[in-house]
């Protein structure tokens, strides 16, 4: 469906120096630094999935999905959607695709939002028929029909994104790219979000590429991440695969009666806290069954509680390489 | 053929759509409306009745007689009213620009620039439409011209040409924030620029000046050498007709290398970050 082929995009950025002194020499000299945002990616995405791009700010995820959908010219490589190259027939290719970035928005802000709707169905072509069937499948999942008559710049943000989510989908698009589409949304409006974002994925088959820092759409929604940081891709994979291949390991919290927790030669003490301390251990080493009761004949156990690797532990550690 | 009909047709429908979303956002804001409707067409007004005070007190500009200057002023209203309904938008595109507005467009199954205009059409240039029609049904009065259909083919063809000059200027220039990525108001200066230039006779101005505002920026053409032609008036060019061609000709011509400029930029468009 989507084939990411050496994408680069370079960004040239004048140098400038510091103080009144160093914005005039700015202005004669000719030094530009080129920032490389997205280096050489190339990745392959089937259509049904649903892809996670994490990473930290500045990590060219944003531009990654800015070149995926037609908005930025890459400086090399290729993007091809359906077979098709977006740079070079984005008109054709826009029409299988459709994007919402959370932080802005396509509706008419002035008008009700059935506007915007009746605008898209002119420019997409759709016909009557479909227009309204998408509508009551969208007014089923996100209760859409109570807020076409809203004037846009009176809704919340959540009803905003609610509203761009079903105008991104009124032209039936086989890909939808989401930038950050949770950002500042309530608990209730990311839940509705999300359930979105899985019902249309499955009942139409739409291939999904969001950008995101919340771990709740992480875990909840994608099957597969592509983590980038500094504009190359540092892993790929489901997040399962990828938490045993760079966090294979669990962590045994045990609490003692008094603060001298022992060591145990198969595990690591990372942390002491008062009678609290914490053992990480390998899954592949030793279960902590034989590490409890390797504790407990040393020393009386107070309690235990075993964590896994988070996703934020993963997301760390990825981030910090 | 068959396939640009269809385009033409979807185009055109999607405008229609447009337009009766722009006159629902006027409505929306009522008193903007109020406001538009009593300054626009005044400052119009105002600006003629200067030229009558001048013409009254020195007889007339340049060899043009009063009535010929209202001509000449009417028309150049006209073609500014109708660039400001179709390409006000370009004096703004730097905010466009770096506010990443242009990813929208860029989403959409139609023309960037198309949707950039039509998206914003501005039905508030209506406002300038009357009185320019008003002064320059005045100037073919006083100066007696014989309305033909010959006459009104050759002045909408000279008012679609200017229009596209003076819309291939504003573009040219706002798609210099694509390359600089800086929002600059051209809006202002090029208005100056416009008003002195085509509401009074070109051939006022020192040569070099015509020389510039013919070749290098052709101003010259958005009233000055069509409406001279159109009044019989020696201007070193032949019949009404061919000089409404030519302008024409070189609005197109202009609109081209704007729409060959916007393209450009476009690819050097950085979106907004988040």
């Amino acid at each position: 469906m989507i084939d990411v082929n050496k994408l680069c995009k370079d960004y040239i950025i004048k140098r400038k120096g510091a103080g009144l002194s160093g914005a005039l020499k700015g202005l004669v000299s000719r030094n530009t630094d080129t920032i490389h945002a997205v280096k050489d990616l190339s990745f392959h995405i089937d259509e049904g999935e649903i892809v996670g791009f994490i990473g930290p700010n500045g990590a060219g995820k944003s531009t990654t999905i800015k070149m995926m959908s037609g908005i930025l010219t890459p400086t090399s490589g290729s993007v091809l959607i359906d077979g098709e190259d977006i740079t070079k027939h984005r008109k054709e290719v826009v029409r299988n695709i459709g994007v919402v970035f959370g932080q802005r928005t396509q509706l008419n802000w002035d008008l009700r939002l059935g506007e915007t709707f009746e605008l898209l169905k002119h420019i997409y072509r759709i016909p009557q028929n479909d227009f309204d069937n998408t509508l009551n499948v969208m007014d089923d999942i996100l209760g859409i029909k109570e807020l076409i008559d809203k004037p846009v710049r009176q809704m919340s943000l959540g009803q905003r994104v609610k509203g761009d989510l079903v105008a991104s989908m009124l032209h039936s698009p086989k890909v939808l790219f989401l930038d950050e589409p949770t950002i500042g949304l309530d608990v209730s409006a990311k839940y509705s979000l999300r359930k979105f974002i899985k019902e249309i994925n499955e009942v139409r088959k739409t291939t999904i590429v969001l950008t995101t820092h919340d771990l709740g759409d992480i875990r909840e929604l994608c099957e597969r991440l592509i983590i980038i940081n500094h504009g190359t891709m540092i892993e790929d994979g489901n997040l399962k695969e990828i938490t045993d291949r760079i966090a294979p390991y669990k962590t045994l919290v045990a609490e003692f009666y008094d603060e001298k927790a022992p060591t145990h030669d198969r595990c690591e003490l990372i942390s002491r806290e008062g009678n609290v301390a914490r053992y990480r251990f390998n899954k592949s080493d030793i279960t902590a069954a034989d590490i409890i009761s390797d504790l407990s004949s040393i020393k009386p156990l107070k309690d235990v509680s075993i964590e896994e690797a988070g996703i934020d532990d993963i997301i760390k550690i990825a981030y910090g390489r | 053929m068959r396939k640009a009909f269809d385009t033409l047709g979807h185009y055109l429908d999607v405008t229609g759509q447009e337009i009766k979303m722009a006159f629902m956002t006027m409505i929306e804001y009522p008193s903007n409306i109020a406001g538009w409707f009593i300054s626009n067409p005044l400052q119009f007004i105002m600006g003629f009745a200067i030229i009558k005070f001048v013409v009254e007190s020195f007889g007339e500009i340049n060899g043009w007689n009063y009535g010929q200057l209202a001509f000449l002023y009417g028309l150049s209203v006209i073609s500014h009213a109708l660039s400001m309904i179709f390409f006000v938008q370009g004096w703004f595109m730097g905010w466009y620009v770096i506010e990443g507005d242009f990813d929208r467009y860029l989403t959409r199954p139609l023309g960037v620039m198309y949707q950039f205009f039509f998206t914003n059409i501005n039905i508030f240039g209506l406002t300038d439409l009357v009185p320019g029609i008003m002064v320059f049904i005045y100037g073919c009065m006083k100066s007696g011209i014989q309305v033909s259909v010959m006459f009104v083919f050759q002045v909408i063809i000279m008012l679609i040409g200017a229009t596209l000059i003076r819309g291939g200027i504003y573009i040219l220039l706002g798609s210099t924030s694509f390359h600089t990525r800086s929002a600059v108001d051209f809006g202002q200066y090029t208005q100056e620029i416009m008003d002195k230039t085509t509401m009074y006779p070109l051939s006022m101005y020192p040569e070099s000046l015509q020389f510039i505002l013919t070749y290098l920026i052709p101003i010259g053409w958005v009233s000055y050498y069509p409406v001279s032609s159109l009044l019989g008036i020696e201007n070193g060019l032949s019949g009404g007709m061919t000089t409404a061609l030519i302008t024409l000709a070189v609005g197109l011509l202009l609109m081209c290398l704007a729409g060959a400029y916007f393209r450009s930029g476009l690819k050097k468009y950085e979106s907004a970050g988040n």
